[in-house]
């Protein structure tokens, strides 16, 4: 198996899909790429077992097909180094030797075999759609905050999809704030559901452009996502998504209209001075004042701002993890936010002011703190 | 140079008693548990004379000093006259510690310079004992350690100046358990080394005092030669609140133990609502009467709800207590604390919180006992103290060994 590449366009395709390699493997072979050439055509693969991506490039020479995996730090490493330059890759087959020349000299390492590398799944049943990249890296943007760590409950952990012939349902929840997206300019052939976990969502955002169509195929245990010359697949989160549906309050008489940055502004400054674990604040509307305070007794610190707000309701009094609503104000681009409430104990709901794009909506969930 | 006062009411909750009912002057008093596991918290210098000292076993002060009058006593009286005493304090020095209910720590540095530090001293000392009727006794010197141990020297009802630069041999002749810091294993490891005077230390180096005792060897070291740099803390801030329980009769029934762990632990969930905290690590101990004592704890997130915390606890339990054996003792103890309200879950039941808060502001209104989950009813007796006010622990007069 020999080859001759561009070591810059060999760099920027491993690039594209070294985000799967994970620093400390329990398989060895998970450490290296997975180079094939079927036929002039040269595939690339990095695995982490759940998640596997590949892409694709046509050498500028190739000969003899064949299959090697080559370890991925080492050969990052060398390309990183180069300066843009065809290399030659030659592979022995029966010892995995590979020597790469440049214009510089001879570099040898040896390889593992190919057919040690694991298989990536077979999609049975799979249904499809398609999407614009822009769909689903908002889709991701908006969400991926949201996620939760609890190593307990996995399913919050990642991204719950909901694709019916109407809509496309986006949540992310960790138990104390929640995100819906529901995009209308997108559809599914049929209903259905599956959880994307946080990893290979990363990985999409970082190779999404926006302009490219994304095609998704899925059935119950595994996702693919195919765009450029990309191939993503992952496995799905198994389990039962909580009924989010049910927690959205739907009758939140007060109404607070403020503005989004200097609302973002104020909590920021003011969550300077809040206990450094805990971060909260307290958020105070009486008529058309919004007061937002913060302390820390530890210290002695104390900040209190005071904003003009619309307001319709009764005074209320809510304590906020302010590393929460922070989050929330950054991933909403409108200049106005509303945030409506029901109960000091009851979840507030933080929504864009009017809508940019017709298309797209946002619901923000946010769980405030027991204030006494 | 600085000049620390350290004071301490002499025999205090025997001086509380003798001031409600002055029959009880002159007579040898016991003030502690009453059960059979009850120890010694206080006793009269009259008792003293038998052999007696706080922390012995109740039963043995009993034989050794049958005609003494035993009181069960009450901390709630003991610490209002606490109080009369930290307010008359408060009033006269710049910075003082409150460093239990019957002890105080007060920086007069500076006060030299216009007015005299052992001036004030005495004057302080006898305003408190003219305006409360409560013996005291002082110690001054440059620090905590030195005074407190002059204190110690001083008593009963009088006090001693240590002038600056004779520290040294002011320690040197007194016992190496008058050091603060030395209980009783550590004073038996170092009567076994042959050091019984204070002097032994000062003498040796102090990389040998670190051989034997590690870090601590170097603190007692600094200590028996009168160096200590602690500062006077107004408000000492809690890192953990705990309760814990010792049966009058070890028990084996682990209905009355689970029902114990759950009273505590929501007793201490109310106090960490109460002082607006949050914990992150349970704690639950239990001592079998073989006296092996075993702990076992764990991280959670932060919390201060009764459903978060309880089940933890209980589980902890069950997974603790494995030996089979009559248990002596069990505790809860919640640390890693920090300042805040509690995170509401968006899917725990919505109706819940509202719970907590009114269950709270019952406790608030008609006490910490008024309102308890059903299993935890039979745990009569836990502490009703409010640990978030940066006062010291108080020191119950009948707990029990």
């Amino acid at each position: 198996m020999n080859f001759i590449i561009s070591s810059s366009a060999l760099l920027k395709n491993l690039q594209s899909i070294s985000g799967v390699l994970n620093s400390s493997n329990s398989l060895p072979i998970l450490d290296n790429f997975l180079f094939e050439l079927v036929k002039g055509e040269l595939t690339i693969s990095a695995s982490d077992l759940e998640n596997t991506m590949k892409t694709s490039v046509k050498p500028d020479e190739a000969k003899e097909d064949g299959k090697i995996a080559i370890p991925a730090k080492l050969l990052l490493d060398t390309l990183k180094n180069f300066s843009d330059q065809p290399l030659a890759f030659s592979i022995d087959a029966s010892n995995f030797g590979i020597e790469i020349s440049s214009d510089y000299g001879k570099y040898k390492l040896v390889g593992q075999n190919a057919a040690d590398f694991p298989k990536s799944p077979e999609l049975k049943g799979a249904s499809s759609v398609k999407l614009k990249g822009d769909v689903i890296a908002q889709a991701i943007d908006k969400t991926a905050f949201a996620t939760g760590n609890d190593e307990l409950r996995p399913v919050m952990s990642g991204v719950f999809c909901q694709f019916s012939p109407e809509k496309l349902i986006f949540v992310a929840t960790d138990a104390h704030k929640l995100v819906r997206y529901t995009r209308t300019d997108g559809s599914a052939s049929k209903n259905s559901d599956f959880i994307l976990p946080k990893k290979p969502l990363n990985l999409l955002k970082s190779n999404l452009t926006g302009a490219e169509e994304v095609e998704i195929s899925y059935n119950e245990s595994t996702a693919r996502f195919n765009f450029g010359t990309i191939e993503l697949t992952c496995r799905l989160i198994d389990g039962k998504y909580p009924n989010y549906e049910a927690v959205i309050p739907t009758d939140n008489p007060n109404v607070l209209t403020v503005d989004r940055v200097s609302f973002l502004n104020s909590i920021k400054r003011v969550s300077i001075f809040s206990n450094k674990t805990t971060h909260q604040v307290k958020i105070k509307v009486a008529g058309s004042e919004l007061t937002i305070s913060a302390e820390d007794l530890d210290f002695s610190n104390e900040a209190k701002e005071r904003l003009t707000c619309s307001y319709s309701g009764d005074d209320m009094e809510i304590g906020f993890n302010s590393k929460f609503l922070m989050e929330m104000l950054n991933h909403i681009n409108t200049t106005e936010v509303v945030l409506e409430m029901s109960e000091p104990n009851k979840a507030g709901i933080l929504l864009p002011s009017g809508n940019e794009n017709e298309q797209e909506h946002i619901l923000m969930l946010v769980m405030p703190v027991m204030i006494r | 140079m600085r000049a620390i006062m350290h004071m301490d009411l002499d025999t205090f909750f025997v001086s509380c008693e003798r001031k409600m009912d002055s029959r009880l002057n002159g007579k040898p008093i016991l003030i502690g548990g009453t059960s059979d596991r009850g120890v010694v918290a206080s006793c009269s210098y009259e008792a003293r004379r038998f052999g007696i000292h706080s922390a012995m076993p109740m039963r043995m002060a009993r034989q050794l000093c049958p005609e003494a009058i035993v009181l069960r006593g009450n901390s709630g009286v003991y610490s209002k006259f606490s109080d009369e005493v930290t307010a008359i304090i408060k009033e006269a020095v710049p910075l003082y510690e409150k460093s239990s209910v019957d002890e105080f720590y007060a920086d007069l540095t500076g006060v030299d310079k216009f007015y005299g530090c052992y001036k004030m001293a005495t004057e302080l000392r006898e305003k408190i004992i003219h305006e409360t009727g409560l013996p005291i006794s002082f110690g001054l010197s440059v620090n905590k350690t030195v005074s407190k141990i002059a204190t110690g020297e001083a008593k009963p009802n009088n006090k001693i100046n240590v002038i600056s630069g004779t520290e040294k041999p002011f320690l040197a002749p007194l016992s190496v358990k008058k050091i603060p810091m030395i209980g009783d294993v550590t004073y038996r490891s170092l009567c076994n080394l042959g050091v019984k005077r204070i002097q032994s230390i000062q003498e040796m180096p102090m990389e040998v005092m670190e051989k034997v005792f590690g870090k601590n060897g170097i603190v007692m070291w600094k200590k028996a030669n009168g160096i200590d740099n602690t500062p006077v803390v107004p408000y000492q801030e809690r890192k953990s609140i705990s309760t814990e329980r010792t049966f009058d009769k070890d028990t084996i029934d682990t209905k009355k133990l689970e029902g114990l762990i759950l009273a505590m632990a929501e007793n201490l969930v109310f106090q960490l609502r109460r002082g607006n905290k949050l914990s992150a690590c349970v704690t639950i101990k239990i001592r079998y009467s073989d006296f092996q004592t075993y702990t076992l704890q764990k991280q959670i997130p932060y919390s201060a709800s009764d459903h978060t915390i309880i089940p933890v606890a209980i589980e902890l339990f069950r997974k603790l207590y494995n030996r089979r054996l009559l248990v002596r003792l069990i505790g809860v103890r919640l640390s890693h604390l920090v300042e805040g309200g509690h995170q509401i879950n968006l899917f725990d039941d919505s109706h819940i919180i509202g719970l907590y808060q009114a269950m709270d502001k019952i406790r608030e209104k008609y006490g910490d006992r008024a309102i308890m989950k059903a299993a935890g009813m039979e745990a009569k007796t836990l502490s009703r103290f409010n640990p978030f006010t940066g006062e010291p622990p108080p020191l119950l007069p009948h707990r029990r060994a």
